[in-house]
């Protein structure tokens, strides 16, 4: 009751006050209209330049024309398909342990993924280096151990790329399934099990089902960071390797083409979009974009 | 202990060897007396410190690095907050929308946003300039003190507010006074992630950076596509150093809040 006095008798206070929001915005928005909009804006119009100011989508037609850039668009999906699923298989089942184990277990395994997580993604793909090159440590363990004879290419063609992204990506899926993961109620599994399912039956009919937004995100998540990754390729892959992300920079840096750097760099934003457009419509943007809550 | 939870507890064992392997190897590499890279190192020395801390280009990179990202996080800091408590409050139409675009730059492919800025900067004469990485360090900086600021906004209880406003306080005065302290440990941690963030950052100093604007990633990146060099393990181990340091910092002042 005294609330709905104090509110009552402050009307025109909190009416001030609930204008004041809008005014603390501004500067960001300032900031990002010539920050991150124009940018984006100088990047499209360049997509759309000629020889001579005129505008073309002769660019546009070039990329999807040339059979050069298709093997890179499908390399680059390939690439970014594989780490989802080998980022869901492994991330789901420690994200299950990490909902569901005591508090001391819980910090060791969150820990495991957050001091990776906010680690120099250039100090750890340099660690693969060390790890996985030629007379790296992993070959040297190999040898010694009697198990392989010869030193194995693990650097430069494919597989690599494959283990630094995983990494790097990991706890992309594992924070958005053990957010939903901690959020289930344990009574439902439970009550599954008293009906009499079978542990594994209850997961499957239960736990799982519900926390398919969770993988859903972490999926979209894991797909749209791998599609336009470009560290860990360009550090990690070999000459079959080309990504569109790795694309973009010889095309502006080696040709400095620039119009066509830009049309490659405006259908990487459209497919980056598409693909999280459907992980929305299917798990909530905001569950996809909302990760860093746990950071 | 259950036989499935064994196996769970197996591959979650395997997981964190994965995921936490290449930072100690790296680590341990750097302490190698020899210039090979190996694990765990035969003899260990200090010496690709020594000779890090006697290489001027090195040192510059670091304290052009370490000053660049304490200014990101204070810009990010003081242009963040406010907006941050500013979404949390506000409902007005497409609001959602304005906070899918305030975080967006964190989903954009990095490379496509150093390409637009490049593009912008190059007829300001902004490229290899301190100023021209400043802004764009910020605008990466700035989602995450969105993020973590506005969520700890949303948690506070807005009557508290109203108390102060009702007690006579002006707005800036309930802000600086009541709201402000409420929320430190998250303007904390928001602040150590935007360090992070900009002290990581490689991609925008490839295309942004000049010759007198090497940060520590920006030199590693380019000597590590020359030779591979054990000084830069040795940068990488403080890179990881700093890095543990902000998350502990945040963890740290977290708990002190709940406790």
């Amino acid at each position: 009751m005294s609330e709905v006095a104090l509110l009552l008798q402050s009307r025109s206070a909190v009416r001030a006050w609930r204008a004041r929001p809008r005014v603390m915005i501004a500067g960001v928005l300032g900031f990002y209209a010539l920050v991150y909009c124009l940018p984006m804006l100088v990047l499209l119009s360049w997509a759309f330049r000629g020889g001579g100011g005129v505008w073309t989508l002769a660019n546009l037609t070039h990329l999807l024309s040339d059979e050069t850039y298709s093997v890179v668009f499908v390399t680059t999906f390939r690439m970014a398909a594989v780490t989802t699923m080998v980022c869901t298989i492994i991330g789901y089942p420690y994200a299950y342990l990490l909902a569901t184990a005591g508090p001391k277990a819980r910090t060791l395994l969150a820990a495991a993924v957050m001091i990776p997580f906010w680690t120099s993604v250039l100090a750890r793909s340099l660690a693969w280096v060390i790890l996985l090159g030629r007379r790296g440590v992993m070959n040297d363990w190999l040898v010694s151990m009697g198990l392989i004879d010869q030193p194995i290419q693990m650097l430069f063609n494919g597989i690599g790329v494959q283990i630094g992204m995983v990494h790097v990506l990991l706890p992309f899926m594992v924070l958005p399934v053990w957010s939903i993961l901690a959020r289930l109620d344990v009574g439902l599994p439970m009550a599954a099990r008293s009906l009499g399912a079978t542990p594994l039956k209850a997961f499957l009919h239960v736990t799982l089902p519900l926390s398919m937004p969770g993988v859903t995100a972490g999926a979209t998540l894991v797909f749209m960071l791998a599609v336009g990754f470009y560290i860990t390729p360009a550090l990690l892959g070999g000459p079959g390797d080309i990504t569109i992300a790795t694309l973009i920079d010889t095309v502006i840096r080696d040709l400095l083409d620039w119009p066509f750097g830009a049309t490659i760099s405006l259908t990487l934003v459209a497919i980056v979009g598409a693909i999280f457009a459907l992980g929305a419509t299917i798990a909530g943007g905001g569950r996809i974009a909302g990760l860093e809550n746990h950071g | 202990m259950s036989g499935s939870r064994l196996c769970l507890w197996i591959l979650a064992v395997l997981t964190m060897v994965f995921l936490l392997a290449p930072i100690v190897v790296i680590i341990a590499v750097s302490f190698n007396e020899t210039s090979l890279f190996t694990f765990p190192p035969p003899h260990w020395s200090t010496r690709w410190y020594v000779s890090l801390w006697q290489s001027r280009s090195w040192r510059e990179a670091g304290i052009f690095s370490f000053t660049l990202a304490s200014l990101v996080a204070l810009a990010a800091l003081c242009l963040g907050v406010p907006a941050a408590y500013g979404l949390a409050r506000d409902r007005f139409y497409g609001h959602k929308l304005l906070e899918g675009l305030l975080i967006s730059p964190t989903l954009v492919p990095a490379i496509v946003l150093a390409l637009g800025l490049y593009m912008l900067f190059s007829p300001m004469h902004l490229i290899g300039t301190a100023l021209g990485l400043f802004l764009a360090h910020t605008l990466l900086a700035l989602p995450i003190v969105l993020i973590i600021v506005a969520a700890a906004c949303r948690r506070l209880d807005p009557k508290i507010e109203l108390a102060a406003r009702s007690c006579g306080a002006t707005f800036a005065k309930a802000f600086c006074l009541v709201v402000l302290p409420a929320i430190r440990p998250a303007i904390i941690s928001a602040g150590a992630f935007a360090f992070l963030t900009s002290f990581d950052e490689v991609v925008l100093n490839l295309f942004l950076g000049g010759p007198s604007t090497t940060t520590l990633p920006k030199k590693i990146w380019e000597s590590v596509k020359f030779e591979l060099d054990p000084t830069l393990t040795a940068v990488s181990t403080i890179l990881i150093t700093v890095s543990v340091g902000a998350l502990l910092l945040s963890t740290v002042t977290r708990r002190d809040r709940s406790s």
